[in-house]
């Protein structure tokens, strides 16, 4: 009994250094689940023969919340916006300096200069999108650029409606309907967006993020969600039609992150710089659905994601809107609308 | 034991037996519904032809093949099973250290302690242990530098033990002592008594022990999902990490390949118990 036990301590112990013994080659990706081409992946391994990781994770916040103490072992993560600049406040981030890398130049000038990281000296864009809704042209046959359809929707889409159940894009959605400004904290304007949001509630059948299961079980003829989504949702359901509203939408893009105290930091680089070429790119949004804001990567892509009206954006839509992190006494007044909208 | 609990179930069985109470059988399928339809949905749609988890095609093997096929999926199968076989038979020997030292000795000083000790898992909210270990593992990392799949194993391990340890203990006190007695009486030392009579005897709830461990700790999420690290994606994190861009029924296939493991399993404890009678 003994000596058995000893040898499963001496079995343990080995284990546990396994993982330092191999370290040099290799690269930890904390990334969204269901989100990494497996392709890509095995393309950057091939090419500076590093050993790869990938772990999913489900929201910005369980990644933070994993990341925070420090030892995490991962040297890639992929946050969203406003989580770049809640990172970069905390000092989580190391400065890598991708606008030195020699690929920089094929990331387009618009993605440069963002509110999260002006100039780009932490990040690099991984994927970007919009959430705004998509409905069944037959049910609902006129225009679909408002957002009148989720707030104060016409009888044929009453009770035919899902939410996402997303603080965040409900709230910013209400506002540009009612025309104030987001990160709002004026109690006057926030008492009307919440009687308009419990008045239009009514007329929802569901807040979930199921969008897709929803839409083509025929659940819902509208769903707000984001475009990517709302193209794979329309491959079962053609008759989609994804909305660009008059009254302005949501912009959201992930980035890719080199964390600080990250144990390859020099592959890390690495592959910083290799999701800047336009191969790499192109792989991630034929495996994610997304666009990449990469320049010359639309050539390598799938025809039917160049031609989406979900991903590229029709010329007379509105500019996306970047939302930056709201201060703590509007997140505040946010989650107070938000619990009585979900009672 | 048999003779202290048969009496007066008997005794009982005229006056009121649940099972010819109005409504029973009208209840217990409810019941039996409630708890076993959404799993037989699932197994369903693991075999629609479509990407779709609730509009059926037709019927194919497709995402079983695609399940087989994707390396994710493989990789965090294969952790899954790695962690939680190893974790099973740590806690479940530990557990029966635990509650042999809790049921087969005098009373001490501090054994109720030592028993409150032992299940404090069950009692705490799992999220505040699975912080508690981030933050511990985290310190730990960085003074020794030390990192691998060890860390995940020692949480599951604890965890594990109080499921380990309550079947085992239940089976110990049900046990009577005068066997044990007798064969001490008849010049066994202390380790033959051991080996001969009571782990014989308590093997049963050995199984039962370790098999809820290796579930327990297959089906963990909270406390998995904090102290994982790089390459550590056991399949519930990696079907939790599905959700934001949508489950496809490869989870479906997944999951039932993994109901089918866990049918087996309880299968062959039951004819194993059965056999042991």
């Amino acid at each position: 009994m003994k000596s058995k036990i000893l040898a499963m301590i001496t079995a343990l112990g080995l284990t546990l250094t396994v993982g330092s013994v191999f370290a040099a080659g290799e690269l930890h990706v904390y990334n969204w689940g269901n989100y990494t081409n497996p392709e890509m992946i095995e393309k950057f391994e091939k090419m500076h023969g590093v050993k790869v990781t990938i772990d999913g994770y489900d929201s910005n916040e369980t990644m933070l919340a994993k990341v925070e103490q420090g030892g995490s072992g991962y040297d890639i993560v992929v946050p969203g916006d406003y989580m770049i600049a809640i990172m970069l406040k905390k000092e989580l981030l190391e400065r890598v300096e991708p606008n030195k890398m020699s690929n920089f130049k094929n990331v387009d000038p618009k993605w440069v200069d963002v509110y999260w990281d002006e100039g780009r000296n932490y990040t690099i864009p991984y994927q970007w999108g919009t959430t705004n809704f998509t409905v069944d042209s037959t049910v609902y046959k006129g225009d679909v650029n408002t957002l009148a359809l989720l707030f104060d929707p016409p009888d044929e889409l009453k009770g035919r409606i899902n939410m996402l159940k997303d603080m965040n894009d409900v709230i910013n959605a209400g506002l540009r309907y009612l025309d104030y400004p987001r990160c709002n904290s004026n109690k006057a304007q926030l008492k009307e967006l919440n009687e308009m949001l419990v008045k239009a509630k009514a007329n929802w059948r569901t807040m979930d993020y199921s969008v897709i299961e929803k839409l083509t079980s025929k659940d819902v003829d509208l769903s707000q969600s984001w475009n990517g989504a709302a193209k794979r949702a329309r491959k079962d359901r053609p008759e989609l039609v994804y909305s660009y509203p008059k009254e302005g939408f949501t912009g959201w893009m992930d980035n890719v992150a080199v964390l600080k105290g990250a144990p390859n930091l020099e592959n890390a680089k690495l592959f910083m710089n290799f999701m800047m070429t336009p191969e790499a790119a192109a792989l991630t949004s034929n495996f994610a659905n997304y666009a990449n804001g990469i320049t010359g990567s639309e050539a390598m892509m799938n025809a039917d994601l160049v031609s989406a009206p979900e991903i590229v954006m029709p010329a007379g839509a509105p500019a996306p809107e970047f939302v930056p992190p709201c201060a703590q006494e509007v997140t505040d007044l946010y989650s107070k609308i938000w619990t009585n909208l979900n009672k | 034991m048999v003779d202290s609990t048969a009496a007066p179930a008997k005794k009982m069985g005229k006056a009121i037996d649940l099972k010819y109470q109005p409504g029973f059988s009208q209840i217990a399928w409810l019941c039996i519904a409630v708890l076993y339809a959404p799993i037989a949905v699932l197994v369903l749609f693991s075999f629609n032809q479509n990407r779709s988890v609730t509009v059926w095609t037709e019927f194919s093997f497709d995402w079983y093949v695609k399940a087989m096929n994707n390396e994710g999926i493989r990789h965090a199968a294969w952790v899954s099973l790695e962690v939680a076989f190893i974790a099973m038979v740590i806690a479940t020997i530990m557990a029966t250290m635990a509650a042999l030292v809790t049921t087969r000795t005098a009373p001490y000083r501090g054994m109720n302690m030592a028993v409150g000790v032992i299940n404090q898992p069950l009692m705490v909210p799992e999220v505040v242990t699975a912080v508690a270990t981030l933050i511990f593992f985290a310190i730990i990392k960085q003074l020794t530098g030390v990192s691998g799949i060890g860390y995940l194993i020692a949480a599951h391990t604890a965890f594990c033990i109080p499921f380990a340890y309550m079947p085992i203990r239940a089976r110990l006190e049900d046990m009577d002592l005068s066997l044990e007695q007798a064969a001490a009486d008849l010049y066994a030392p202390p380790f033959k008594v051991f080996r001969r009579v009571t782990l014989p005897l308590m093997l049963p709830g050995i199984m039962a022990g370790a098999m809820l461990a290796f579930i327990v700790s297959l089906d963990d999420v909270i406390i998995t999902l904090f102290v994982a690290g790089p390459g550590e994606t056991t399949l519930p994190l990696y079907i939790l990490g599905q959700i934001r861009r949508g489950v496809t029924p490869e989870v479906n296939a997944v999951s039932t390949v993994f109901l089918g493991l866990s049918v087996i399993l309880v299968t062959f404890i039951f004819l194993f118990g059965k056999g042991k009678k």
